[in-house]
Order: structure tokens, then sequence, then C-alpha cells
């Protein structure tokens, strides 16, 4: 037989990539946010890494800053606006996607998933580069958007300024930018989940009765949820945390997200100790994301196993 | 030269006593290190420490291996790098940073090592009482009494101590004022005559219309805009002021902050843009698109000299490996020749040397005669205004409303 060991052992370079780059980096990020500054240039990070001299006084400045009406309020209310309209888009436009690859795609399916990938191909920030040629006055993008009226459209919806390009500091433009550029994440975890389903199970459902609209309301639907939720968490983490995006789409301080902030405190600012707090502020609030997501696939697994 | 600087430093580790003091005496604000802040009016000799000397005179170049720059992205012309390189027989690496945050951040771990470096001068004191920086031998170069406009010589950020008659730590590189640029065949307002109120009028231009992404330059427009040309205030009030302005902006026009207005002027993706000199010769000279001629470019400062006027430096690290190429690599940048080279062939920033007549640039087509107002002259210094270094606290202000600006409205 095996030792005891040998299985667990395979989690070992697993745990030491957890603790050597995020468990240990991540305590020095609390360290320096908890910690002080220099007292010759007062702008240089000095850690404290024992939890008992931590000082709070940077995170309390920064977390008055997220009361209503305050700078980071302003910013945290926009982020969360931008990530839930982009994650409504994502699942209304990845979910026929991913519903049609699975169910009806037939032999093309392994086609159609490698073309899901090929943006991958090219990094995400040349991507975003790309669109901002195409979104030019007198890019391909916006010609044909202005070919079809659909910038017409858009300022008549109210969601295009009158008379402003698309890369004038527009919100409809970054939020697109955000499910252009996430969508993908987000089909592949619900495909995965939709081509899970037994299909005797939605047969069943047809056989005693129910319409396709009932049978995919309360089979197919429930069934996927978990891939829905896989998928959100999946880019809603990410976007979180977006700053290029935002800045390469229209770069205006009125589409800036809360990561905009954290790069200029952390990158270009010299004030880390405070880009530290808001990387643990923002950690928090995923943290809570994520709790509420453990929890929701836990039950849904539970019912799985008790149907 | 090197023997005078040993014999300053031999009296001990703390700023000596001609150094320490500047000319404004105790009472002006101290910034990092208890150092003066150095403004036009108030030079500051840099201390020397007595463990961070100069090298001796008289050594001869290392060879082979790798010189190391640091410097800006697009700031120094690649092919005079080479033929350094070349002369010398040594590789030269050019490294680049994108703000002076993140090249002193990385300095200071010491994790990595250049030989040459190009630091902002508001932030010299920093570097000098941190030890990065090594003072200068001038010997090694000659170029910079013969020349450099003398006001660079002996520069007011890094003033030469009593007996002494060249900068201690630096030698100029490029020069540039702060300004508007616009597009004329999109624009109709009257930009000279509106000044830095041009953009607070410039709502018709929603999201063409911006400023700086540089804390300093951004806050300086608003405060100028409200009549304070006092850009080193660090009175909480100015600073109020200056934030309410740039909100306002943000509101009627839906501002942008961007440092790419060589690129997004002459393609027009902006036409109004609050613009560094260098950047918008560079932009007119190698920028434009196709059919698009850089007469629809236009440049202002203000004709009373009252706008924001700068310089860069070059320096030698102390980390240096080959620290006497480093030094000759300087001289190198200052050989007329070269300078103007890096200049008009490469980066559209001025350097201060005397062959580089500011007439003869336009009258010889090498600057467009509409674009005369981007070159910076020698009287420019006179009544332009400096942004100097601020204390750490007057830094955090200032920091403060810049992240409420862009937290945006």
């Amino acid at each position: 037989m095996y030792p005891r060991w040998l299985w667990p052992s395979f989690a070992l370079p697993g745990v030491v990539w957890l603790l050597v780059l995020f468990v240990v980096p991540f305590y020095a990020i609390i360290a320096v946010a908890f910690g002080t500054v220099d007292p010759v240039f007062f702008q240089i990070p000095v850690p404290y890494w024992n939890p008992l001299d931590w000082n709070t006084a940077w995170m309390s400045e920064v977390i008055g800053d997220f009361a209503p009406g305050q700078k980071y309020w302003i910013v945290g209310v926009r982020t969360i606006e931008y990530v839930a309209v982009a994650i409504a888009l994502c699942i209304a436009i990845g979910y026929p996607v991913a519903y049609y690859i699975s169910r009806h795609a037939g032999r093309t399916k392994a086609l159609l998933l490698v073309l899901l990938i090929l943006p991958f191909w090219i990094s995400y920030l040349m991507r975003m580069l790309a669109w901002i040629n195409l979104l030019a006055e007198d890019g391909y993008a916006t010609r044909f958007l202005s070919f079809f009226q659909i910038d017409t459209l858009f300022v008549k919806l109210g969601l295009l300024d009158q008379g402003a390009g698309w890369l004038d500091g527009q919100p409809i433009s970054v939020v697109l930018a955000l499910v252009y550029g996430y969508i993908p994440f987000f089909i592949l975890p619900l495909f995965a989940a939709l081509d899970r389903i037994d299909r005797s199970h939605i047969e069943a459902a047809r056989d005693l009765g129910a319409s396709p609209l009932r049978a995919f309301l309360h089979v197919t639907l429930p069934l996927s949820k978990a891939g829905i939720l896989a998928g959100t968490v999946l880019i809603a983490l990410p976007m979180f945390g977006d700053y290029y995006t935002p800045d390469l789409i229209s770069a205006s301080p009125n589409t800036n997200m809360i990561g905009n902030q954290i790069d200029l405190y952390i990158r270009q600012g010299p004030q880390k100790t405070i880009g530290a707090a808001l990387t643990l502020v923002l950690a928090a609030f995923l943290t809570v994301l994520m709790l509420y997501y453990l929890f929701a696939t836990h039950r849904a697994s539970r019912e799985a196993q008790s149907t | 030269m090197s023997a005078f600087l040993a014999a300053c430093g031999n009296q001990g580790t703390t700023p000596t006593a001609s150094s320490a003091a500047g000319s404004g005496g105790s009472s002006t604000p101290l910034g990092p290190g208890g150092i003066p802040l150095a403004r036009r009016t108030n030079p500051v000799t840099l201390p020397l420490y007595d463990d961070n000397a100069a090298i001796a005179d008289g050594l001869s170049a290392e060879t082979g291996g790798t010189l190391n720059i640091y410097n800006w992205a697009d700031y120094l012309y690649p092919s005079l790098a080479k033929q350094f390189g070349k002369k010398y027989g040594v590789d030269v690496k050019i490294s680049t940073f994108n703000s002076m945050d993140e090249a002193i951040a990385k300095l200071q771990t010491g994790a990595v090592e250049y030989d040459v470096f190009f630091p902002t001068t508001d932030r010299l004191p920093q570097l000098v009482a941190a030890k990065l920086l090594q003072p200068l031998n001038m010997s090694y170069i000659p170029n910079l009494q013969a020349n450099v406009w003398p006001e660079f010589v002996s520069p007011f950020y890094d003033k030469p101590g009593d007996g002494e008659t060249t900068a201690r730590y630096t030698v100029p590189y490029t020069i540039y004022s702060t300004g508007i640029s616009w597009r004329n065949d999109h624009v109709t307002l009257d930009v000279p005559s509106l000044g830095w109120d041009a953009f607070w009028q410039a709502g018709d231009y929603k999201g063409k219309v911006a400023v700086l992404d540089d804390s300093r330059e951004a806050l300086s427009l608003a405060l100028m805009k409200n009549g304070i040309f006092d850009l080193n205030t660090e009175k909480q009030e100015d600073i109020d002021k200056a934030l309410a302005s740039l909100k306002e902006l943000s509101s009627l026009t839906n501002v942008k902050t961007s440092i790419s207005d060589y690129q997004t002027i002459p393609e027009g993706r902006t036409w109004l843009h609050e613009s560094w000199s260098g950047d918008i010769i560079a932009g007119a000279l190698y920028y434009m698109p196709k059919g698009v001629k850089n007469t629809v470019i236009d440049y202002w400062f203000p004709e009373d000299g009252k706008g924001p006027i700068g310089n860069d430096t070059i320096a030698v690290m102390k980390s240096a490996k080959k620290p006497v190429l480093a030094h000759m690599f300087l001289d190198y940048m200052l050989d007329s020749k070269n300078a103007i080279s890096n200049f008009v062939d490469w980066n559209g920033y001025q350097p201060p040397v005397n062959d580089s007549d500011p007439d003869k640039l336009v009258a010889d087509g090498i600057i467009p005669e509409h674009l005369a107002s981007t070159i910076v002259k020698r009287d420019s210094f006179d009544g332009g205004l400096e942004e100097g270094q601020l204390t750490p606290q007057g830094q955090a202000m200032w920091e403060n409303a810049w992240s409420d600006f862009k937290a945006g409205v």
C-alpha cells in the first residue's frame, strides 16, 4: 500500500504557492496598512508585523472617507453600479451563448469553444488598446455604430451624452468594455455547468407535461445556478479591482473605479499606507461576496444530494 | 575638486555647516532630511556626507559590461545611448519609469542598481538625504561649464557650496514650461485672452478637454485660475479652492487626466489640453497623422511669463557600478551636438545649452513658427513660476485633494 503521507503531499506545491505568493504578501499589505511611515520622508511605509503594535489611524481615515458623500463613497457606489450592470449584461449575453453551445451546437461544439477562448491569445491590454482605435472619431467601430444609428439610439436612451464620442469619458463605454473583456470567463464555467446537466431530467419534465419554458425555469435554470454563480464570482472579483479599463477607455475622473484610487496611492502616489488600507477595505467587501457564494453553492450541492 | 569634497565631508555624517543652512536661514520650512525647501528666491546647497564622497580625479573609464540608465519612458534618444556604448565599449541599457514616485520607491528598496538617473529637481533633497545619489566630480564633466546656461551650472536647487563653482549632485537635462495646447480647427475659444480660465469656458467640448495626470500640475492650473500664483502653497484654503475648481471642471467638461497629449492632440482625441511644452514640439514634429498639418496645434504660455516652468536633471547613483563612465555619460549628454540631437531628433524637450539658440531654432525651421511659444528662453526663468519640493505635510495635503478630484463627481 501507499504510505499515508503520499496523497496529502500532492497538495504541497499548491500550499507552498499559496503561502509564498498569497498569504505572506497579503499579510505584508495588512502590516503596511496598520503600520506607520518613516520619520524622515513621512511617506515610505514602515510595516508593523506584530498585531499588538497595529496603528489604526490610516484605516480609520480611509473608512471615514467611505461615509456617504465622501470621496470613496462616490467611487465605491460607482464601482458597484458598473460591476452590477456589467454582470447583468454578461448573464444576458452569456447565458444564451453557453446554452446554445452546450445543447444545440452539435458537432461544432468544440470549434465554438475554441473560438470562445480565442481572444485570450491576445493580452487584455492589447485588446483594450485596439478598442481605442476602433472607437476613435473615425474608427471602424464608430463608423459602423453610426451607420446603423446605434449611437443616436444610445443618445435617445440617455446612455450616451449628446454629441459625445465613445471615448469621451462615457460610463457606458467603460461598462461595455468590462463586459467585452470578462465575458468569456463567465461563459466557460456556465457552459461546463450546463453541459453536465443530465438530459433525462429535462426529458422527464417534458414527459410530465411541462412546457419548454417551464422545463427550463424549473429544471435547467436551477441546475445551472452553480455555473451562473461561479461565472459571476470569476468576473466580479477582477472587475472590482480593475483600473486600466476605465483608464484606457475613458481617463475621466468621473468614470474612475475604486481600483483607480488604489492604483493612485500604490503605484503612482507615495502614500502607500493609504493604498494598503483601501486594498483591505476592498478585500473585506469581496470576502463578504465570496462568503455568500460559498454559502449558496454549499446549499445548492446539499439540495442536489438530497434529491 | 574631489579633495575639497573629501575635506568637506570630514566634518561628520551630518550635513556640513556651510550646506545645511542654505541662504534662507532656519526660519524656512524644512523638507525631507531636514534640508531647506529650495526656491528660486531661496537657493539651497545640498549637504555632503563623509560616507558618500565623489570619485577621485583622473580615473579611467570602466570598460566592458553594461551601463545602466534609469529614465522616464521615451525621454532619451536611443541612438545617442547606443553611440556612447560603442565609443566606450559597453552595452547601454535604458530602463524606464512612469512617475518619480514609482522610480524613487524602486530605488529606495536597493534591489535595483543603476548608474545614471534622471531626477526632478523637487525630489533632490529626498534623494540626497537618503544617500541615493553621489556627489559629482565635475572634472569629468567639462561640458557643464563650457556649454550650459550659467543658471544651471549653479542652480537654485543644487547651489554650489562656499568656494565651489558648480552644482554638487546634478547637471541639467531639459527645460520646459507648462501651458495650454489646443486644436485651432476645433476650438473657437480665444485661449490667449482667456488664459487658464479657458478650461472652464470649454463646456462645448465635453470629453475633449484634459489636464495633466499629475497632482502638482493639475492643481497648479486650478490655483492659477483662482489667481493664486504661489504654486507651492500649503494653505488648506488655497488647496480647497483649487479642488473645488477642478471638480467644477469635471462637471462642466467631463475633463480627462492624461499625459499622452503628444499623441492625443495630433490625433484629435483631445482638443484642449494642459501640456508640457516639450510634448507639443514632439507631437507636432513626430505624431501628426497623415494629411493633418501641424498648424492645427497651438500652444499658449502666459506672455508675462507667469506660468509654471521647470527643468529636469541627470545624476549619478551612489550604487553605480561604473561611476566614472556614468560621469562621462553626463558629459556626453551636455555636448552641444548630442544635446540638440536628443532634443530635435527625439524628445522635443530643449536642453539649456548655449548653442541651442531659441530664435535660431525657429529660423532654421526646426521648430514650426506658430509653436515658437513652446520655446523656453533664458529670461523665461525670471518671471516663471516653480513647483518646488513641499513639506511632507504639504505634500499629503496636495495628494489628498488630488485623490478627491480623481474620485470624480
